[in-house]
């Protein structure tokens, strides 16, 4: 492979757990700051820079490679906020075909048609779907293609179920040159608890919580707009906190090799949890607890 | 515990499956998967069974599919291929088999199917992805499509027919003598008034495959031969006689007698025929007696091949011919009961001698077992050629794979099978003697 050019970071969580949202206001935070970025949108559902270009079309690299066979860079991008190149991988319809085949096909696309050769970014976030079910979904962070990846995840069991998967991905790659573990970002942030749920699973894993995204309305109103929060609201509080988490991947190099539960630890990791959530929201007061 | 495996004889299911649509005259299959699957079907299977093969290239319609077939579903290539091949290729069945890399993609191939016949067409599907197993596997998978798919194309319209025998467990080509051994089992059977339904082979079309319900019972040949037998037993209550291995010489006289006995045949003319027949070895173990004698035949041999030929052959030389069975290997890889079965029924083929049943499919260890043994004669496969030489010991191939044999009609099954086996052996002794001689 060439020489990178910028910084790939391959950004992961499960589905709905706003991944795309977190990634696209990133992006955004660091456009604002003059950086060149390109996002690529690896989640067949092919979503997920919508937000940083007004909610338009853009065809994606597979349904393009389908219908004609020599492919230019205009034909599979588009320009969003802030000089944002956006890029959707795409994917089979539901049910058809293989997905984690297809983002194999996409990437090695767009390292043919030398997309990073020709923008020279500051900054590449693939943002991924979440749950790694095959092969296919580790490419961004096999082979060195990302440097570090990220893992957003709520306080939801399923949420976190599916950063220990990632965990485990990284695990088998980071030593063969794959990509290595950046933090973990807490989104959706609404429970008292659940920083500390975060927290506690982060520290088990051998990682750590890089930023807490609060759960927030003028996310979900912006998005209705088609637009991140930094270009809709940027005075915001929330806006804020994009540019923070922005500034951290920017500034800090840090990374680690996770170390993921198995499956009983988890488990009973979980179990402990739903305890003390229980105990917490039934008011039970143990002996020489301090009140 | 796993280990690594020398130069397997055993291909994978979908070259199963092809081996046996292309055994059945006017099938046409159609492979859906990449482009290699055909060709490695014709340079790693067909092409090396005794010229079995056909023609400069192998003429096998296929869908091809490329990246864009993995990343969107490859169905729609699966329908242009289908009906480009029902418009190029004239037959009276189109048999869809699938590889590795559109199993894996999930593509709907009964979906296929349905849409061909919706249009007429005569279309059956296996699925038949490399690794769900290997040839053995393929071929119970292509006849199970065939028997549980052809009544729903053809409505069952023939009668019960009392004398009708339909005949399994010979694997196209993987037994290179299939032809020839078929042959043999068929004019056995009409010899004592049978009707045998070959099914493979020539004059073997789909009007055999039809007529399958139709038969008074199943002759199985081989273990893999017993799961079309059962199928047919649950779907129209047919019985079966179940063989493990195909019959050599006098070893025809029991199977024949059950045959007459459980059908009710004429016991005084399959009496005569096995008289005439066995009249006739006898004849010419007689005419050999002296350069049996003279080139000393009686040697400790090896034999290597599939269970089917293995059991059959090694039974033969040792019983019949004087010939003494110092190993048998069997490449096939059955089930263990029937490796039990198999190595408790071989292991003493001649009163006060041992022989050793050995099971494995890998070249390395099969050389390295032969290197210790002090055989005298190998009959095995061309893979095995080179350990005769090294220890240059005479070394007839004749299990799968061989490459340095033309087979048409010849078949080692049966008494025609029996004299074919003592020429073979015969010319391949006095072969080896004569060039020590002149050396």
């Amino acid at each position: 492979m060439s020489k990178k050019i910028g910084k790939h970071i391959a950004i992961y969580g499960k589905g709905g757990i706003g991944k795309s949202t977190t990634t696209s206001n990133i992006s955004a935070a660091l456009a604002e700051s003059g950086y060149r970025v390109i996002q690529i949108g690896c989640d067949p559902k092919s979503d997920s820079t919508t937000i940083l270009r007004g909610g338009n079309d853009l065809p994606t690299v597979l349904d393009t490679l389908r219908e004609q066979s020599k492919v230019r860079i205009e034909d599979i991008s588009a320009v969003g906020f802030g000089g944002v190149l956006c890029i959707e991988a795409g994917g089979p319809v539901p049910g058809v075909g293989c997905a984690g085949r297809g983002i194999n096909a996409a990437v090695e696309l767009l390292q043919e048609l030398k997309i990073f050769e020709e923008f020279k970014p500051d900054f590449v976030l693939y943002d991924v779907l979440g749950d790694v079910v095959c092969g296919g979904f580790a490419v961004p962070i096999r082979d060195g293609l990302a440097d570090r990846a990220f893992v957003v995840t709520s306080s939801d069991f399923m949420a976190i179920f599916a950063a220990n998967n990632l965990f485990k991905a990284v695990n088998k790659y980071a030593l063969s040159g794959g990509a290595r573990l950046g933090g973990v970002i807490a989104n959706s942030i609404l429970a008292a608890y659940a920083p500390a749920l975060i927290d506690d699973f982060a520290a088990k894993t051998g990682t750590q919580v890089i930023g807490y995204v609060p759960r927030s309305l003028v996310v979900a109103q912006s998005e209705l707009y088609g637009k991140t929060v930094i270009e809709s609201v940027p005075q915001s509080e929330q806006a804020q906190v994009y540019r923070k988490l922005a500034k951290y991947i920017d500034e800090n190099e840090d990374s680690v090799i996770p170390k993921p539960l198995n499956s009983p630890e988890l488990k009973k990791w979980a179990r402990e949890w739903g305890d003390r959530i229980f105990e917490v929201e039934t008011g039970v007061v143990h002996e020489m607890a301090s009140i | 515990m796993s280990h690594h495996l020398e130069g397997s004889r055993n291909s994978c299911a979908l070259h199963g499956a092809l081996q046996l649509f292309e055994a059945i005259e006017g099938v046409i299959p159609v492979i859906h998967s990449t482009s290699g699957c055909g060709v490695q079907h014709y340079l790693g299977v067909t092409r090396l069974s005794g010229g079995n093969d056909p023609f400069s290239s192998p003429p096998v319609s296929s869908s091809n599919i490329a990246e864009k077939h993995v990343v969107f579903g490859g169905g729609s290539r699966l329908r242009e291929q289908l009906k480009n091949t029902v418009k190029v290729v004239q037959g009276d069945l189109y048999a869809i088999v699938t590889g590795c890399s559109t199993e894996m993609v999930g593509d709907d191939i009964p979906a296929m199917a349905r849409e061909g016949r919706e249009q007429d067409w005569p279309v059956v599907y296996a699925n038949t992805p490399g690794f769900s197993g290997d040839v053995h596997h393929g071929y119970h998978l292509a006849v199970k499509a065939l028997i549980e798919q052809l009544p729903g194309i053809w409505k069952r319209t023939g009668e019960f027919q009392t004398r009708m025998v339909n005949v399994w467990g010979i694997i196209p080509n993987q037994d290179p003598f299939w032809r020839g051994n078929l042959q043999e089992l068929g004019r056995l059977l009409e010899g004592i008034g049978l009707v045998p339904n070959l099914l493979l082979g020539s004059e073997q079309g789909i009007a055999a495959w039809k007529q399958i319900p139709e038969a008074a019972l199943n002759l199985v040949l081989s273990h893999w031969g017993k799961l079309p037998a059962g199928l047919l037993e649950q779907l129209y209550g047919t019985p079966s006689i179940i063989l493990e291995g195909v019959p050599v010489g006098s070893a025809a006289v029991p199977l024949l007698r059950r045959l007459t006995e459980q059908l009710k045949l004429d016991q005084i003319r399959s009496e005569e025929f096995i008289t005439r027949e066995e009249s006739l070895l006898n004849h010419q173990f007689a005419r050999l007696a002296d350069s049996y004698y003279r080139a000393g035949f009686q040697r400790e041999f090896v034999l290597v091949g599939e269970s089917a030929q293995v059991a059959g052959i090694g039974e033969f030389l040792g019983k019949s011919f004087g010939l003494l069975p110092r190993m048998l290997i069997i490449t096939d890889n059955p089930p263990d009961n029937v490796q039990e079965a198999l190595a408790d029924r071989l292991s003493s083929i001649v009163s006060g001698y041992d022989t050793e049943v050995i099971f494995s499919e890998d070249r390395a260890e099969i050389t390295d077992i032969m290197r210790t043994s002090d055989v005298q004669l190998i009959l095995a496969s061309s893979l095995e050629r080179e350990v005769a030489v090294e220890l240059d010991v005479p070394f007839l191939a004749l299990s799968f794979p061989l490459d340095d044999r033309i087979v048409l009609d010849r078949g080692y099954a049966g008494y025609r099978g029996a004299t074919a086996l003592l020429e073979d052996i015969g010319s391949t002794i006095l072969a080896f003697s004569r060039a020590w001689h002149v050396c």
